[in-house]
C-alpha cells in the first residue's frame, strides 16, 4: 500500500480483514487442529528505514517466513496505538511496528514521540492482559537486512508459540463466552 | 460565614459588575440526590449556588462549549482546576476568559487525591487538607494478578458496557467535535454488539487519556452500568507517573507527555 492515511490505513485493515469468517474458504488454510499454526503478523514499517530495510532483505534473498503483511507508513509516529489494534481486532496475531533508530528519523522527532505512545500502549496492553508479545517495537534501518529477517523469524516464533489472537479478535470473544 | 454564603455573595458581585457573564457552579438537584451543575447568569441567580458533599462533577467538562461567549467564572474543586489546567494546555479556552474561583473539595468521598483548586483567581474558604498520598493499594493486588486473570476481571466487567458513552460525555477531556467511536468514513470502532468492539473502545479510551486524566471519577460516576473505569484511569496515571515523571494537571508549565519526548525516554520494550 503506497500513501497511508489514516483512513487508507483502517480501510485497509478491514478490506484485508484475516479471520476465515470473512475470507472464501478456498483462499486461506483453514485453522484445525490437524494444520499447524501459521501466525499472520501485520507489519507497520517506516518509509525510510524499515521499510528499505526489508526492501533490502528481499533483494538480499534473505529467507524469512511469510508471515508478514507489510503497511508502509511515512514515519513511526503515523502509527496510531488504534490501527495496532484494529489489525488484531480484524485477523491478525501480531503486529511488527518498526522505525528509524533514534536520532535517525526522517522527520527529526517522530520516532522519539512514537516512543512514548508505545510505551504506554506497551504498558496498557500488558495491564488488560493482552499478551504484549503480540506487538512488537523495534527500530531498523534501510541497512539491516539481515536483522529485519531475523525480527520477522523470532516474532514469528513468538507468536506462534501464543497461538492465535482471541482476546481482542473479532467473533472470538463471543465464541469465548458461549 | 459559611464558604457557600461566601461564594453565593462573591460570584453575585462578579455579575453584577459585569466581570463574568456567566458562572458555571453547583446547585441542588431537582430530584434530590446529588449535586447538579448551575449555569448562573443573573446576579439574583447566585442564591441557587451550593457548595456541599455532593459536588462531585467535573465543571471544566462544560468549558469547550462556552468558547467565545462572554468570560466565564468556574467554581473550581481540585480535580476541576487540573482539568481546567490541562484544557489551557491543550488551547481550548482561552485563559483571560477564565475566572476561577477555587474552593476545597467538598465532596465526601473525593476520588482525587488533590483536594485544593490547583490553578485559581481567588480561593474561597478554608483549604482542606491534602490526604497523605498513600501507595495504591487496590490497583497493586490487581496488577499482582496473571494476565489471564486480569482479561477476566476486566473482560468481564467491560462486556456489561452498553457503550451509552456517558462516561465520554461527563469527561472534561472528551472534547473532539467527532469522537474516535463515532467516526463513520472510514469506521473506527465497530458498531456492533461485538465484545471486541468494546475492549477497542475502552483501551483507546485509555490510551487518549494517557498524562490527561485527573483520576476526578467523574466517568465512574456517571457510568450507568457500574463499570470500574477507574482501576483503568489510574493505571493509565501511573505509567505516566512511573516513566515520564508527569502527573497530570498540577502545572501550567510542564507540556503535556505524549506530545514530548526526551531522548533517554526508557526503550526496554523495543527490539
Ligand atoms: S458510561 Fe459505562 S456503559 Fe456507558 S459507555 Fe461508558 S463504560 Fe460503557
Ligand atoms: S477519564 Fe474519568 S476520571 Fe479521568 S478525567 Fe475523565 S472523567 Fe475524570
Amino acid at each position: 500500500m503506497d500513501s497511508a492515511s489514516g483512513s487508507d490505513i483502517i480501510a485497509f485493515l478491514r478490506r484485508n480483514r484475516m479471520a476465515e469468517s470473512d475470507i472464501p474458504s478456498e483462499q486461506v488454510r483453514p485453522r484445525t487442529a490437524a494444520a499447524p499454526f501459521d501466525p499472520r503478523i501485520v507489519a507497520f514499517l517506516c518509509n525510510w528505514c524499515s521499510y528499505a530495510g526489508a526492501d533490502l532483505a528481499g533483494i538480499s534473498r534473505i529467507q524469512y517466513p511469510p508471515s508478514v503483511r507489510v503497511i508502509r507508513v511515512p514515519c513511526s509516529g503515523r502509527v496510531d496505538p488504534f490501527h495496532i489494534l484494529k489489525a488484531l481486532q480484524e485477523g491478525a496475531d501480531g503486529v511488527l511496528v518498526s522505525g528509524c533508530h533514534p536520532g535517525d528519523c526522517h522527520y527529526l522527532t517522530g520516532n522519539y514521540v512514537a516512543r512514548r505512545r508505545f510505551a504506554v500502549l506497551h504498558d496498557l496492553l500488558d495491564f488488560f492482559g493482552i499478551e504484549p508479545g503480540r506487538v512488537t517495537f523495534s527500530w531498523v534501518s534501510a541497512a539491516e537486512g539481515e536483522r529485519f529477517a531475523e525480527l520477522v523469524r523470532h516474532t514469528t516464533e513468538r507468536v506462534r508459540a501464543l497461538g492465535p489472537m482471541s482476546r481482542l479478535a473479532r467473533n472470538a470473544t463471543a465464541r469465548v463466552v458461549q | 460565614m459559611s464558604t457557600e454564603a461566601a461564594l453565593r455573595d462573591r460570584c453575585r458581585a462578579l455579575l453584577q459588575s459585569g466581570e463574568v457573564a456567566l458562572v458555571v457552579g453547583y446547585r441542588a438537584a431537582r430530584t434530590g440526590g446529588n449535586c447538579t451543575p448551575a449555569f448562573v447568569t443573573g446576579p439574583d441567580q447566585a442564591e441557587l449556588l451550593v457548595l456541599d458533599k455532593t459536588c462531585h462533577h467535573n465543571l471544566a467538562a462544560y468549558l469547550p462549549g462556552l468558547r467565545h461567549k462572554g468570560r466565564v467564572a468556574v467554581v473550581s474543586t481540585g480535580p476541576t482546576s487540573r482539568s481546567i489546567v490541562n484544557l489551557l494546555k491543550e488551547n481550548q479556552f482561552d485563559r483571560k476568559d477564565l475566572h476561577i474561583i477555587g474552593v476545597p473539595d467538598p465532596s465526601s468521598a473525593p476520588a482525587s487525591n488533590v483536594r485544593n483548586a490547583v490553578l485559581f483567581d481567588e480561593f474561597i474558604g478554608d483549604k482542606a487538607d491534602e490526604p497523605a498520598p498513600a501507595p495504591d493499594q487496590d490497583l497493586a493486588a490487581f496488577e499482582a494478578k496473571t494476565p489471564a486473570e486480569r482479561w477476566e476481571i476486566l473482560f468481564a466487567d467491560l462486556s456489561n458496557c452498553i457503550r451509552c458513552y456517558a462516561c465520554r460525555q461527563v469527561c472534561p477531556n472528551c472534547y473532539c467535535p467527532t469522537c474516535f467511536v463515532d467516526a463513520s468514513r472510514p469506521q473506527r470502532v465497530g458498531r456492533t454488539p461485538d465484545r471486541s468492539d468494546t475492549i477497542m473502545f475502552h483501551v483507546m479510551r485509555a490510551m487518549h487519556m494517557a498524562g490527561r486524566c485527573v483520576e476526578c471519577g467523574a466517568c465512574a460516576r456517571a457510568c450507568p452500568m457500574g463499570i470500574d473505569l477507574m482501576v483503568i484511569n489510574r493505571k493509565v496515571a501511573a505509567i505516566v507517573r512511573d516513566r515520564f515523571g508527569h502527573v497530570s494537571g498540577m502545572s501550567l508549565d510542564d507540556p503535556l507527555p505524549l506530545t514530548t519526548f526526551t531522548p533517554e525516554d526508557g526503550q526496554e520494550f523495543i527490539e
